[in-house]
């Protein structure tokens, strides 16, 4: 019996690592091994207002910092019973595609990339694809100032609150952002002809199911009060707990996801092959051009999806912003009641993020989160088994399985951070 | 051997000729890293915040977001020298100063949450800047602590020769 390890997962956000245990030739076990400690925020909340509840969990990630706040404000809103303002759901959309941009631009070309092109990271990328690298450079940083402009602050802004925002966008900083986006368009479009260029190893290939929310309007987006799921079905956030049967397992800090004792996957590839035919623009036409049926079973073209999603989000930001500025500043609305339960679905850039408040008196009773890496923990070990079977099966050398593994993490775009949420960790 | 203590100055005096030696003629830049929500890590950032008075334009930090500001730098088309600020472990008593120039800085990795400081600064060398790091040795990185005396201290030093430097190219 012998050990394959990656003790430390690089360029992926957190403390991981991965481990497969072999016997001769056979793979026992893979496994994704969570070394961050858990983080115990929905305790922390417990007995806090809604509106310092919003200010404490977005500190569960710097990343997905506005998907966390939007996500325990939908909850909120439900459980008090509030309906924002229009003016304050289609800045929340803008906000979301600042942060989709952001996010996206980093992960594909600085984390992804280099695996791809065979460098050990965008460091050393730089030389050879410099402009490539100041492209994602200026993508991130625009998806940075469309998250500041709308939340308040770069990370952890605190402008969007239960019942509205604080302040809104300026019409001057709006009709920036709708040019800029307009701007970086064929950057974007630069990005998805790279990935769409790039050859997917298929060691990775297994049927799988995806879930993701159900956009508002029929439309492409970032959240909903529904959850669709690849098999056909369509459940209401608030069952998220049938769709994630949560539960712990001893090799790792984060909890696990299966449905219908089933692993699936989240994130971006989830959310085009359920929702792609939404699209407009150039993402429609360059998501009908190079999307096969290997998306549903190679998650290394989550990373295409990222950048075809990029697109969109770069493309729809100007009817919003111009939505955005057309309306008059509105108050922010009061709860109606002090006592209910609501469950916000959102997606932040690597999956379906749930946020379950239980509201006593006005403060909160339970909270419960569940995070996209935690959903996509069982499918991520699934893909890196079979990888690593049929990699060693061909006779690749250790270091090839290595970063044939990796890259099947990687293309998860996991936030381990976000996972490690309140964990019993049981040792038996 | 006894060691004699620094006269008040002398640590900032032989900070700024260190820097000196590695500036260009042209802008000097200062990019702040680190969280100040955790004590001696943010003393970057509380750098960056001490020079963004006295030099508009010219001190960044975490809050500005730190790869646009590399990525607007290494575009413009001046001699410039950016020093980057941050908490690091040197395995040094709290507050030891160390000047990192860009070649040896190890950082090759990219988290979901900051571009690596090596992207940033072979970025800005590759368009003909100048990059050091300067590096405070942390004493308490807990979560909502306070600033040690002696990083404290270290920030007053490197503060005030980054000023002078910075005066001196003004």
């Amino acid at each position: 019996m012998r050990e394959l390890n990656i003790e430390n997962l690089a360029r992926v956000e957190g403390h991981g690592g991965i481990t497969v245990t072999l016997d001769g030739k056979k793979v026992k076990n893979v496994t994704l091994d969570i070394h961050e400690g858990p983080r115990l925020i929905e305790q922390l909340v417990k007995g806090m207002t809604p509106a310092d509840d919003v200010n404490v969990v977005p500190r569960i990630c710097a990343i997905c910092t506005l998907s966390h706040r939007f996500a325990a404000i939908r909850g909120l809103e439900k459980a008090l019973g509030i309906k924002a303002p229009e003016k304050a759901a289609w800045t929340r959309e803008l906000m979301m595609l600042g942060e989709n941009v952001e996010s996206n631009s980093l992960h594909t070309m600085l984390l992804a990339l280099p695996d791809f092109l065979g460098y050990p990271s965008a460091v050393a990328m730089l030389n050879d694809h410099a402009d490539d690298v100041k492209r994602a450079l200026r993508l991130k940083k625009f998806g940075n100032h469309v998250m500041t402009v709308t939340s308040g602050r770069i990370v952890h802004g605190e402008n969007p609150v239960v019942g509205g925002f604080g302040k809104y966008p300026s019409k001057k900083a709006l009709e920036e952002i709708k040019l800029k986006s307009h701007e970086l368009v064929p950057d974007a479009v630069r990005v998805v002809e790279i990935f769409a260029s790039l050859e997917y190893p298929a060691y990775a290939e297994a049927e799988t199911l995806f879930m993701s929310v159900n956009a508002p309007r029929k439309q492409y987006g970032y959240y909903g009060d529904t959850i669709l799921i690849s098999n056909g079905k369509e459940a209401s956030a608030e069952d998220y707990k049938k769709l994630t049967n949560e539960r712990v397992v001893s090799h790792s800090f984060a909890k696990r996801s299966l449905y219908q004792e089933k692993t699936f996957t989240v994130g971006a590839n989830a959310r085009l092959i359920n929702m792609g035919k939404r699209l407009d623009g150039q993402a429609a036409d360059l998501f009908k051009e190079h999307y096969s049926d290997k998306w549903l079973k190679n998650p290394l073209y989550n990373n295409l999806a990222q950048a075809i999603e990029m697109l969109w989000s770069l493309e729809h930001m100007p009817e919003i912003a111009d939505k955005v500025a057309s309306m008059d500043d509105p108050g922010i609305e009061q709860p109606t009641r002090m006592n209910g339960s609501g469950t916000g679905a959102v997606e932040a850039p690597r999956g379906v993020l749930y946020h379950h408040y239980e509201i006593k008196d006005g403060l909160v009773d339970v909270a419960d989160i569940i995070t996209p890496t935690a959903q996509n923990l069982d499918d991520i070990e699934k893909h890196m088994k079979l990888t690593a079977e049929r990699m060693l099966a061909e006779g690749k050398k250790d270091e090839e399985v290595r970063l044939g593994l990796e890259m099947v993490a990687r293309a998860y775009d996991p936030c381990i951070s976000c996972a490690t949420h309140l964990v019993t960790l049981k040792r038996v | 051997m006894h060691k004699l203590r620094d006269a008040p100055g002398d640590a900032e005096a032989r900070l700024r000729a260190e820097l000196e030696d590695i500036a260009c003629k042209g802008e000097v830049y200062v990019l702040g890293l680190g969280n100040t929500d955790r004590a001696d890590d943010g003393a970057g950032v509380l750098v960056a915040q001490a020079l963004k008075k006295p030099f508009p334009g010219f001190s960044f930090s975490e809050h500005d977001g730190v790869e646009g500001t590399a990525l607007d730098i290494s575009e413009k088309r001046v001699e410039a020298t950016v020093f980057f600020v941050d908490a690091a472990n040197l395995r040094a008593p709290p507050g030891a100063i160390k000047v990192v120039r860009a070649e040896d800085v190890n950082e090759k990795e990219i988290t979901t949450h900051r571009v690596a400081v090596a992207l940033m600064a072979s970025l800005l060398e590759n368009s003909g800047k100048k990059v050091a790091v300067i590096c405070i040795q942390p004493g308490r990185i807990e979560f909502q602590g306070a600033v040690t005396a002696e990083v404290k201290a270290s920030i007053g030093t490197v503060t005030k020769a980054l000023a002078a430097l910075m005066s001196a190219k003004d």
